[in-house]
Order: C-alpha cells, then structure tokens, then sequence
C-alpha cells in the first residue's frame, strides 16, 4: 500500500483529502505545520507528499527543501492558494516538484493526479 | 493590607516621638524653672546636688557653714552631695549672707553634670517610667501652657481621626488604594476574560471536531440529488439535533462551510451550498443581516454571497448606502456577484465616495461578471457622486468596452478636468480616433493636468490638427517640463519634420535635452 503524506494546516482540507485517498486504498498520514512534516518526511518514509505553502513553522518551499536533498526520488504534489503568485509556483517546480494543485480544487482531480505521480 | 503597614510605620515613628516629646516637656527648659521643678521633687533617684563657693573662705564662716562639710579643691569648695533638694535650699541663706559667690552644682551618680544634662537625665527617668513627678497645684489664673505641663500625655486625637483629619495622608493613601484595587481589578477583569475566551476557544474546537467527520463523509458519501432530497431530520444523523439548535455550533458549521467553499470547486461547491440551505443556515444568516452590529451584518453579506442565496439581494440592497464603509462595500460586492440585473443603479445612487481599494475590490468583480451578462456601466455616467463616475470611465478602459465611447462623447461635455482625464485615457487606451475633436479641445486646456493626458493620446490618435495645436502651444515657454516633454512626443510620434523644426537650432537647453531623450531609442519609455 502506497504511503501518502499529508502536510497541510487546514483541518478540514486536510481531512477532505485523507478521506478521498484513502478511499482509493492509500494509507495517509495527516500532519498539520511544517515541523510536523519535516519529521515524517524522515520517520515515515512516504511515498508521496502532499503540502501546503503557507503553513506554521515552516514553509512548504522549505519541506520541499528538505525533502529534495534527503529522499529525492519522493515525488511532492504542493497544493496552495498561492496559484497566481507565479513566483512561489516557479520555485516550486524549479526544486522539482511533481504538481502544483491551486486551490480552489477539486479533490477528485487532485486522486487522479495523485495516481499519475505515483505510477 | 497598606493600611495595616502604614498604621505600623505610624506607630514606630509617629507615636514614639509624639509620646517621648510631650514627655520632655514635663521637664522644664529654664533654669529658673527647673530650680522650681526640682524643688518640689523630694528626692530624685540618681541626682545629687552641692554647694561651689569660688576664692576664699574665712576660718569662722566655714565653720558657720559645717554642716555643708565644704572641701576645698583647685577651682573652690564643694560641699558634700545631698539628695534631697530641701536640704540644699533650707542653708542657703547662711551662704548668702557672707556674700560669697556660690553655685549649685548638679551631680548625676558621682558626676558633676551641666544643666541640660540634668535635665535630659531627668526627662528619661520620667519617659522610662522610673520616676514620677510632682506638680505644684496651681490656680486657674496661670498661663495654659503651664497647665498643659502638669497634665500627663495622652493623645488628644485617637488614631483613625488623626489620620483622616490629615487630608495629604488620607489623599495620598487613598490614591494607592485606589490603584491598587483597579489595578487588582482590571487584573482579575483580564483573567477573566482570558478564561472566557479560552473556554470559547476550547469550545469551537470541539464543535469543529465534531464537524469536520461528518461533513467529509456527506460530500463523498452523498450524490447531490441525494443531499437534495434529504430532510433536517436526516442531518441528526451527522449533526445531532441538540448541536444544529445551538447558535455558537450553526456559527462554526458556517465558518468551516464558508471556508471549504471558498477552497473547493466543482460539485463540492455545489453540495456545500445545498447542506447550507437543507441545514436551514440561509436563515441564520438572513436574522444576522438585520444585526445592530456592523460585523456582524458584513458577515451576513459574506456568508450570501458565498453561498449565491439570491433571495436575500432584496435586503441585501438595503445595506448598499450604508453609512458603515464594510457594510457598504460587501453589499455593493455580493449584489455585483449574484444579481441577475445588468443595471448598476444602487451602484449610481451611492451618496459615499468609492476609495480605490472600494473600485479595485468592485473591478476584479464586474470582470468576472461582465464575461456573463454584459453590464449597462453607462447608467454609472449618471450619477450625481463624481468619484462613480470616475470608476464607470475607468470601468470602460478596464473592460475594453468601445461601444460606450459615444456615451463617453457626451459625459465629456459637461464633465469634470479630473473626468475629462479619465476620459482622454479611455480613449487613447481604446483608440478612439472619431474622438479626435475633443482631444485638440483639450490639448489647448488651461489645466497642464488635462494638456499632458491630451498630448498623450494625440499622440496615437493626433491629427494635421493636433500638430498645428501643439506647434502653437510649445511656442509657450511658461509649460512645465513634463508638459513640453509630452507635447514633443506627440508632435515627433505625428510629423517628424515639425518636430526638427521645433527642436533643431534650438539655443533653449531643456528642448535640446528632451530632443536627445525623445530620439535614444534606449529612453523611449522613460
């Protein structure tokens, strides 16, 4: 079973998004501000991580940092508000990032990018 | 508590030395007078007294004055000590008829002592308690203050009146409490109101607890026709009905249904509102549009435009000249958002003037919009508030809306310079070349204000006219640089030989400059 981790500091998004993928049968992990996830990124060894930007703590700018020089090969898919501030979405791809979801989203569409990444 | 420590600090000092003073008053100061006193004392414990004589004494009158038993030492004789003052006075007289010159010597213990030595020595047996004074009984006639000294202390004032007929102790006092306690006050006031609000805090958190579940499972679980033909009763099932009763749980149910709205998009969004309308929440925020408080109703006016409640746009109308600016500005937002109308009249009729972030927030809205249903902006020209009228000129520029030049044409006849610049931009943005004549009109304007936004779009727009016009006008010295540099653009951009001929041979050093600035293609748009 794929692991999934879910950074993100809205409780009900976050939740949203567990619920809708572990109904495609992925096993998640919810974590709620950027130290939270830091930690599970290096604990838990996800598969794929699902991040907020603007979050407590740290920035997703800097988890996917982290991400990208200790694990990789561990595709992110960054899921923020931040859509039309190109220059936070340019970062973000420019440190290698799978997607970038604006928000408002679809939790559908964002299963089925989700099950793109991770093929 | 201060009092009680400010009552010590009177009693260690204030009493001490009221008592200890009053005391050594019993004690006569004047020689004289504490002959008296010492006198009418038969004996006091501790004191002596002798006799000095200076010079000499003759054999027969030391022997007349045996019973004194004088010695004789280097400055005179001294008699021996008596205790008892009686003693001392009774022989006086034999002293004083041999006419010797003699002096009573005081002696405390075995020392010979001053006056005033003896005196304090006195006084302290007296303050310690070790010897009680007699008085002379005296008649009524004597003076007070000698009355006064035979009375024993006592207070005349008892304690709490002293202190409070001591008005700058009692203020000053008075003032700490005063502190104190609303300092104490405003202390536990904020404690208070933390644990309140601490309270609320762990309340909402719960109720949002409670929420989050069940509303994921009704937007995955539940297709929108099934969420439609749910009745209230079937929400218990995820919302208990104790809790949808509950004015503070419908408030966070709002807020988190608001705020996924806002995030969500596709069928969610749909299946949002409808729960809201099944939940009976439209109502809630419909009572809450009729609030005293102002945050309250822009809330309100949030909550109907997120979730697209259409029949409350009556009311929302109402709020649309409110004298509160959010009021104002939500109501004017969600009307723009949701009414089905394409007239702007509550828009024109605003009495307030629009602020720019008011025309920014309204533009971003009416560019969605204006992709739906085209708007009449032209009722905006109508208004009797200049700064609507503005924002329906810029409306036109902003949204490209070329077939409101003509209307444009004549709101310029009786418009405003500030108008008329809005105006001149639209037109050069739309390039509005038919507009021509009433960009030569400006161009000659008093106003530099107007002359330079004129100049600008002359020069796209500019005709033989206009060239003829700003050759004449540059003939003027008396322009601002900014003007001059514009009137030349335009007349370089129009007929570059005119332009040669105003700017070469030229001695006038500013036209040189802006000759040199015009023709770098690097400073074209600078």
């Amino acid at each position: 079973m794929k692991k999934i981790l879910i950074i993100e500091d809205d409780r009900l998004i976050s939740s949203l998004v567990q619920f809708r993928l572990k109904k495609d049968g992925y096993e998640t992990l919810l974590v709620q501000d950027g130290n939270e996830g830091v930690k599970a990124i290096d604990s838990w060894m996800p598969d794929l991580i699902i991040t907020d930007v603007m979050m407590p703590f740290k920035s997703g700018i800097e988890i996917i940092h982290h991400a990208k020089k200790h694990h990789p090969d561990t595709p992110i898919i960054v899921l923020s508000a931040l859509g039309e501030e190109e220059q936070v979405v340019l970062e973000a791809f420019n440190l290698g990032v799978a997607d970038f979801i604006p928000k408002p989203f679809n939790p559908n569409e964002l299963a089925i990018r989700v099950k793109r990444v991770l093929k | 508590m201060i009092k009680k420590i400010l009552f010590a600090i009177f009693i260690l000092f204030g009493w001490n030395s009221f008592s200890a003073s009053a005391q050594e008053n019993l004690v006569p100061k004047d020689s004289i007078e504490f002959w008296n006193f010492v006198n009418l004392q038969s004996s006091i414990p501790g004191l002596g007294y002798s006799w000095s004589i200076k010079g000499e004494i003759k054999q027969n009158q030391l022997d007349s004055l045996q019973s004194f038993a004088f010695t004789k030492t280097d400055s005179g004789y001294f008699s021996k000590v008596f205790e008892n003052f009686d003693q001392i006075t009774s022989q006086r007289a034999e002293i004083e008829k041999d006419s010797l010159e003699s002096g009573l010597t005081f002696f405390v213990f075995t020392s010979p002592a001053t006056l005033s030595a003896t005196q304090e020595y006195v006084a302290n047996l007296i303050r310690n308690g070790d010897f009680q004074p007699i008085f002379e009984e005296r008649d009524a006639y004597e003076d007070l203050v000698a009355l006064a000294q035979k009375a024993p202390y006592s207070p005349l004032l008892k304690f709490k009146l002293l202190f409070i007929s001591d008005f700058k102790l009692f203020i000053v006092t008075a003032v700490i409490v005063f502190f104190f306690v609303v300092s104490i006050g405003m202390i536990i006031f904020m404690i208070f109101l933390k644990l309140k609000k601490s309270k609320r805090e762990s309340l909402l958190q719960d109720y949002e607890n409670r929420i989050v579940d069940p509303l994921t499972s009704l937007l995955f679980e539940k297709e929108m026709e099934e969420i439609q033909d749910m009745t209230v009763s079937d929400f218990y099932e995820y919302f208990p009905k104790e809790h949808l009763g509950n004015p503070v749980f419908k408030e966070v149910l709002i807020d988190n249904i608001i705020g996924l709205n806002k995030k969500m998009k596709g069928e969610f969004k749909e299946k949002l509102k409808m729960i809201y309308q099944k939940l009976g929440l439209d109502s809630f925020s419909l009572e809450m549009l009729e609030s005293p408080k102002w945050h309250k109703v822009t809330e309100a006016l949030v909550q109907i435009n997120e979730m697209d409640l259409i029949e409350a746009l009556p009311r929302v109308e109402k709020h649309t000249n409110s004298e509160n600016f959010h009021i104002r500005s939500q109501a004017v937002a969600t009307l723009l958002n949701l009414s089905e109308k394409v007239d702007l009249t509550f828009l024109r009729d605003q009495t307030f003037p629009l602020s720019e972030w008011q025309q920014m927030n309204y533009l971003r809205i009416i560019k969605f919009v204006n992709n739906f249903k085209p708007l009449k902006i032209e009722v905006l020209f109508q208004s009797k508030n200049p700064t609507i009228r503005i924002f329906g000129i810029r409306l036109v520029r902003m949204l490209g809306r070329v077939d409101l030049i003509g209307h444009l044409s004549e709101v310029s006849k009786s418009a405003s310079d500030e108008e008329h610049m809005e105006i001149l931009e639209t037109f050069d943005t739309l390039g509005a070349h038919m507009e021509i004549h009433f960009i030569n009109e400006c161009l000659d304007s008093e106003n530099e204000k107007v002359a330079f936004y004129a100049a600008k779009a002359a020069a796209s727009l500019g005709d033989s006219t206009t060239v003829e016009i700003i050759y004449k006008r540059l003939g003027d010295k008396s322009h601002s640089f900014k003007l001059k540099k514009q009137l030349l653009r335009a007349l370089y951009s129009l007929d570059k030989s005119r332009f040669d001929q105003v700017t070469l041979g030229k001695v006038d050093p500013v036209i040189v400059q802006l000759r040199a600035h015009i023709l770098d293609p690097m400073l074209s748009y600078v």
